[in-house]
């Protein structure tokens, strides 16, 4: 083992721990926020292990809402390695479940080995599309991509509520929520009598294939080069704008997909206003944990998985509001974007190197696609 | 603006009162708006900014629920936004991290953190309606016959915000302080060898923006609405990014961007309620875009601009066909809500800002690395 790949895992094994430190830094905080409501620690932490995996039951519900959380994390990832930071999860999930109800509705009577991939690649479209909007938007208006997906977020939660209170609305139910879809745009249950569906094999194949194109293929090699510097990438012949939209709409696809297991492996059969349930915003915090990497998205969605699985079992069983879920989530981003910069810059620092990559990414991520040149 | 000027003379369902009511939709985007300006003239973008207003809005509730006052409750919402905004300066100043990241994370945090005290504390209360600050009517102006009472017949938090626009214009451009936030903003380095610290600079920045976003989040409870739910700012936050953007960095662009935006919600509010879409609507419709196509034709007279005239141009005349045929077409109510969100997002599009942007915006800056 040469010095340098020594010093690479000595320095992966620096951020493992790092990483470590801070879910147990965010987990003591909610400890406080828990205690503050009379419930002893003890007491909490046996509660949150019995409600994430105390039974079959909930552990099915932790691994099952894994699915959605890598998927979206997943998607941050291949944005974010092109140096496109798109919050526009929730809205691409809502939107992927949209088309979703189309195909699963309006189309057929299929067998299922057709409808149901016709029904996910629906999904995937929907995502894809509602981030393309952003996309040609920050490619060719310059607008920045944070703010158009934060407020085409707010759109798409609307015209989700409106979707499954005309259009769509099953008019037996006085709740606004779509017809039952058929079976055969379902995935099929894996585990009788609880939430685990057989969309759990999308999760390793998106991990895979992810990974694999980042950093085995031309296009994945050419999203790195972007994400490095827009300029060099430019020089070299690739345009930061065309690689940032694929990239953009690729990672709509992969929520669409997530927002395709929301509604084709949920509880419920039917189509709510409410099925996004925060899993768009809780993919990104699992991908700042993972450190944008495609394998360790999934302990980082496991554990984030199991925080919203015991969430929900712990307002029943010690009365604990389940938004405090949403603290830990807010806290362990900032913990997890200083300690690595803080562990970035103590490198960089060491190695005596030239003006901050960090600052030309910052100014390349807010000025847009053009004008990166002239700054 | 076109639909405001509509309203002070009053056609159709453009009448005064949508200007009253703009100017009160307006003001917790002006507010958090002109604290932004603020931020962002000195480095710091503040994503968290929603965040910052939706933990405002509930302190401030709560302080006056606790303590029957509403002064309590204006100090509070300040508060409430500056505990995120000293989370954002530790870590975008401080540490030197990611400004947006930690933004977004800010607002997840605030909404979380709003949502389990909501809960805690109220979920076994009936709903709770706090009083709210009345309307102080300025002698004289507010007699005026017509829009006197829609411009004139507000309340303090209103003026206030509508007074900071003036008064950040001055701090900016007419101060040494506003100076100094100039430079951090644009030449931290030289700022710093002028002997102006920065990193105070920025601090006093994201306080700024931190207070008068929670200043806004108490508008909406405790002058706006009397309740807390859940999300209450729904995005307000963001839409006073927006503003700060479409408003190219200025203060009289944020006022003009703030009540595009505001008016864009009273129209909803006010065409949601509606049966079916009036002629007038569709009147003022076509005349932004009579405008727009003008506009484009003087500013681009020599270079061809064929697909953007093309299609204001057959907007303007679809608007003039729906003006005169006034057929019965209606919207369904959560259409109506996302309408300011896509005339934001209309505005975003159309405004090639980016030169006026202050150039060192979202870089972190370290001593002794340039």
């Amino acid at each position: 083992m040469t010095s340098q790949a020594r010093a690479r895992l000595l320095g992966s094994g620096i951020e493992v721990v790092l990483m470590v430190l801070v879910v147990i830094v965010a987990l003591a905080i909610a400890l406080i926020f828990i205690a503050a409501y009379g419930v002893s620690p003890g007491r909490a932490i046996s509660a949150f292990y019995q409600g994430a995996f105390g039974n079959e039951f909930d552990l099915a519900g932790t691994i099952a809402k894994m699915i959605p959380l890598s998927l979206v994390a997943l998607g941050w990832i291949v944005a974010f390695r092109a140096g496109r930071i798109q919050v526009g999860f929730p809205g691409q999930i809502m939107v992927g479940g949209i088309f979703c109800s189309i195909v699963a509705l309006k189309v057929g009577p299929l067998p299922i080995a057709i409808h149901l991939p016709l029904t996910i690649v629906a999904g995937m479209v929907g995502g894809a599309a509602w981030a393309w909007i952003a996309a040609i938007l920050w490619a060719k208006r310059g607008v920045n991509e944070i703010l158009s997906t934060l407020l085409l977020n707010l759109v798409a939660a609307q015209v989700l509520d409106w979707w499954v209170q005309q259009p769509f609305h099953d008019t037996s139910s006085f709740l606004p929520q779509t017809l039952p879809f058929p079976n055969s745009a379902l995935y099929p249950t894996l585990l009788a009598n609880t939430d685990l569906h057989w969309d759990i094999v999308v999760v390793p194949i998106a991990v895979v294939v992810v990974a694999y194109v980042l950093a085995r293929t031309t296009w994945g090699f050419r999203i790195r080069v972007v994400g490095a510097n827009p300029q060099v990438a430019r020089h070299a012949g690739i345009s930061p704008s065309a690689i940032g939209t694929q990239a953009m709409v690729a990672s709509g696809a992969l929520a669409g997909l997530a927002g395709a297991s929301l509604v084709l492996a949920g509880t419920q059969t039917y189509m709510g206003e409410a099925f996004e349930g925060g899993f768009g915003f809780l993919g990104i915090a699992v991908a700042l944990l993972a450190r944008n990497s495609p394998w360790g998205v999934l302990p980082a969605a496991l554990l984030f998985a199991a925080l919203s699985q015991a969430g929900e079992v712990m307002a029943a069983t010690v009365n604990i509001s389940s938004q405090l879920v949403g603290v830990v989530q807010g806290l362990m981003i900032l913990l997890v974007l200083a300690a690595t910069t803080l562990l970035y810059v103590r490198r960089r620092r060491r190695r005596r190197g030239g003006p901050g990559v960090s600052a030309a990414r910052a100014a390349a991520e807010i000025r847009g696609p053009e004008v990166g040149v002239a700054g | 603006m076109i639909h405001l000027t509509l309203a002070a003379i009053g056609v159709g369902p453009f009448d005064t009162d949508l200007l009253g009511q703009a100017l009160i939709l307006a003001t917790p985007i002006l507010l958090a708006g002109i604290g932004e300006l603020i931020s962002e003239r000195a480095g710091v973008i503040n994503v968290g900014l929603e965040g910052m207003m939706l933990s405002g809005a509930f302190f401030a509730y709560l302080a006056t629920w606790k303590t029957h006052s509403l002064a309590v409750g204006c100090f509070a919402g300040i508060g409430g936004g500056l505990i995120f905004g000293v989370a954002m300066g530790l870590v975008a100043i401080e540490v030197g991290a990611d400004q947006i990241v930690a933004g977004v994370a800010i607002d997840i945090a605030a909404l979380g953190l709003t949502g389990f005290l909501f809960e805690q504390i109220f979920t076994n209360l009936p709903q709770i309606v706090v009083p709210t600050i009345g309307n102080i009517a300025i002698p004289g102006l507010s007699k005026i016959p017509s829009f006197g009472p829609a411009l004139f017949d507000h309340d303090p938090l209103l003026y206030l915000g509508f007074l900071l626009v003036p008064a950040s214009w001055f701090l900016l451009y007419r101060t040494k302080w506003g100076l100094a936030i100039r430079a951090a903003g644009e030449l931290p380095m030289a700022a710093d060898s002028a002997g102006i610290s920065v990193r105070r600079i920025r601090w006093m920045g994201v306080l700024t923006a931190a207070g008068l976003a929670g200043l806004a989040g108490a508008d909406l409870t405790i002058v706006q609405v009397g309740i807390f739910h859940e999300d209450i700012s729904a995005g307000l936050g963001y839409l006073a990014l927006v503003a700060v953007i479409f408003g190219r960095w200025r203060s009289l662009g944020v006022l003009a961007a703030a009540l595009i935006l505001g008016g864009a919600n009273a129209l909803q509010l006010r065409v949601g309620e509606q049966p079916y879409i009036q002629g007038a609507f569709w009147g003022a419709i076509a005349l932004i875009f009579l405008l727009v196509l003008g506009y484009q034709l003087l500013r681009d007279r020599g270079r061809a601009q064929i697909p953007a005239i093309s299609v204001a141009g057959l907007a303007l005349i679809a608007g003039v066909v729906l003006l005169a045929t006034e057929p019965h077409i209606s919207l369904s109510q959560p259409l109506w809500i996302g309408f300011p969100y896509v005339v934001a997002l209309l505005v975003l599009a159309g405004s090639r800002t980016s030169a006026k942007m202050p150039s060192a915006l979202a870089v972190p800056y370290r001593r002794g690395q340039g």
